[in-house]
């Protein structure tokens, strides 16, 4: 009964959610899961928007078998805007076996990076180009190890990420034991630093970090350790500045720019690096 | 059993159209899913970024320790870090002033000429350094690595000395290449 | 449970009409093949480690160089400076040693030599050849000084970024055909 439960319930999800676009669809109730596959079906009718995806596959079951490309076709009138509304509807209703990463659809999260089209971006914040001739493209974030489809392995992007030590570290108590108090001007020095959420959309676009990532840390990271040599607060910059003055962990960044390229956010990796070497260096 | 229902050892079955799906009802299953991945084979197209083909082939992925256990931190030595970095960009911005000048002037006298030549030469030799660096790096090519280190620091001293043999008999860099380029 | 969904796939098929027939099965086959037996067993704490160890080593790349965008700032300024970079320092060390040399094997690269050889050479090619080395020398120079005034953390908004891509290559085009038939 469970099963017969769920799957009647995202019956009804996919047809309210359709409902909310077109009256049309509204008279359907039990069949939209035939309906559905009809609009993956090459021939639909004349006024849908096939769109062609393709997407980057590798499965870890078969580990001798190549990653190869698998167009679905997704009718872009009964699809949401957005790259990860068709992800969910190919997941959903034509393939169920394609993995991805998502969770909050709304670009805070920071699961669902991918290059999408030749560009690091969060699926939930991409919309489909709308343009249905071209092809669109989706892999896995590059350069990185894949566990399966579209999800990279980034233990070592979260390890270096640990290295940096991402903390408050101060030994003298605040002047009020209470709380450790900050200028307005000091606050907003953190201000394009704070906000990063680490989905790796800018280390996994250097071609530095593609090359030596498990030396080098990769914007993202470094841009986390400047939120903390920004710190009016912290206590530790010497220490902090000291794990960075080798060859490898910050030097190995060419201001080749990408990171701030790509940021979803609209951060500035490449500013924050720049930053950090240039209080470094005199 | 579980293994016969999983989805990429059937398509391989059905690939190979060896013998039906085991323990799934061939009446249902098997024409239908047939066709399908017959017409999805025909649409995948293999992905062609072959690791041969790769710049810098990364190896299998090793990841020291556990999940949560730090990335290690090199130790700290600044004449490879911001001393480094520091120098490197004042031989560049030095460059900015010296290789104007041959243009503002026509020529140098032959004590500017040393010294652009010089900086050209450390501005080359560190430009070289960063890209053996950046390209071999020591984790997985240790032996080549130093190689191509001495081998840089061999040619840079070889090109010093030929530098200042030129310099001292011949009409200098920047008077050549004025020559050379009315030529 | 799977009972159900055979009789509810079943249903839904009566109600449609036979076009959708195969698709139908397809879902019924996708339904079917998601179920899976539930057998587990026990691992070790080392035990998993080691088969995640063993995961790790057969995973592939995810492809990087061959489908990123080739519109990005490194495929252009980037690598750009460096192989220019790398071309005239290449060629600086080549002379210099061959400079060096030169007297063991009779070679003649004294700047007299040098600018006879290059005059004897049909205009057309001189300027093609001017150039060629002029375009790649103003690139690297203007290249340069942006990296150089990056370095104060100036110039990093994006329009910034995106414009100053295509107003070097011009730069550079407009300085190079100077430096080729002006000086």
């Amino acid at each position: 009964m469970a099963a017969l439960r769920s799957t009647s319930s995202r019956l009804l999800a996919t047809a309210s959610r359709h409902a909310f676009k077109s009256t049309a669809v509204m008279s359907r109730s039990m069949a939209s899961v035939a309906d559905a596959t009809v609009e993956s079906s090459p021939n639909a009718s004349s006024d849908s928007r096939m769109k062609s995806i393709q997407v980057y596959r590798w499965n870890p079951d078969s580990p001798t078998e190549k990653p190869r490309m698998q167009t679905y076709k997704l009718d872009l009138n009964k699809t949401g805007p957005m790259v990860l509304d068709a992800l969910v509807r190919i997941k959903n209703e034509i393939d169920p076996t394609l993995t991805f990463r998502r969770s909050c659809r709304e670009g805070i999260c920071g699961s669902c990076a991918m290059n999408i089209n030749g560009t690091n971006t969060l699926a939930c914040l991409c919309r489909i180009p709308t343009d249905t001739s071209a092809e669109m493209k989706i892999y896995p974030l590059p350069h990185t190890y894949v566990v399966k489809d579209l999800v990279p392995d980034l233990t070592h992007f979260y390890k270096q990420y640990k290295s940096i030590k991402p903390y408050l570290q101060r030994d003298t108590p605040s002047p009020d034991g209470k709380e450790y108090r900050q200028s307005k001007a000091d606050r907003r020095k953190l201000d394009g630093l704070y906000e990063c959420i680490l989905c790796a959309c800018c280390s996994t676009s250097c071609p530095s970090y593609w090359w030596n990532s498990e030396e080098y840390l990769g914007p993202a990271i470094l841009l986390q350790s400047y939120r903390w040599l920004a710190d009016s607060r912290d206590e530790k910059k010497a220490q902090r500045k000291a794990a960075l003055d080798n060859s490898m962990s910050l030097y190995r960044c060419h201001t080749i720019l990408n990171c701030s390229r790509t940021c979803p956010k609209g951060l500035n990796p490449g500013l924050a690096i720049a930053e950090i070497k240039k209080e470094m260096s005199f | 059993m579980a293994s016969i229902l999983r989805s990429s050892l059937l398509r391989q079955t059905a690939l190979a159209t060896a013998a039906r799906p085991a323990g799934v009802p061939t009446c249902f299953i098997r024409q239908p899913i047939q066709r399908t991945i017959l017409r999805d084979t025909a649409r995948v197209s293999a992905f062609h970024a072959s690791s041969r083909k790769n710049l810098l082939p990364p190896g299998p992925q090793v990841i020291k320790g556990t999940v949560n256990d730090p990335a290690p931190v090199p130790e700290t030595s600044p004449s490879h870090g911001s001393y480094h970095w520091t120098f490197e960009r004042l031989i560049a911005a030095g460059l900015v002033p010296l290789t104007m000048a041959p243009f503002a002037a026509g020529s140098l006298n032959p004590v500017m000429d040393a010294i652009l030549c010089t900086t050209m030469l450390v501005h080359s030799h560190v430009g070289f350094q960063s890209i053996v660096i950046d390209y071999v790096p020591t984790r997985n090519y240790p032996k080549l690595r130093k190689a191509c280190t001495w081998l840089l620091n061999a040619a840079t001293v070889l090109v010093g000395i030929g530098l200042y043999e030129y310099e001292t008999n011949d009409v200098g860099v920047t008077e050549t290449i004025k020559r050379v380029w009315k030529a | 449970m799977n009972a159900q969904r055979l009789g509810l796939s079943a249903l839904r098929q009566g109600a449609k009409p036979n076009v959708f027939f195969s698709n139908n099965v397809q879902r019924l086959a996708v339904t079917l093949m998601q179920t899976r037996p539930v057998t587990t067993s026990k691992l070790s704490e080392a035990d998993a480690q080691s088969l995640l160890a063993q995961q790790r080593r057969q995973r592939p790349v995810s492809p990087h160089l061959e489908i990123y965008d080739k519109s990005q700032t490194y495929y252009g300024a980037s690598i750009g400076t460096r192989i220019s970079g790398s071309i005239f320092s290449g060629g600086f060390y080549v002379f210099a040693t061959a400079y060096l040399v030169a007297p063991l094997f009779g070679w003649h690269l004294e700047s007299a030599s040098l600018a006879a050889a290059v005059g004897a050479l049909p205009i057309a090619v001189k300027g093609g050849l001017k150039f060629l080395i002029s375009w790649p020398f103003v690139f690297h120079a203007i290249n340069g000084i942006r990296h150089l005034v990056w370095d104060f953390a100036r110039g990093f908004s994006k329009p910034a970024i995106m414009k100053g891509g295509y107003a070097i290559a011009g730069a550079s085009t407009v300085g190079a055909l100077a430096l080729a038939f002006l000086l």
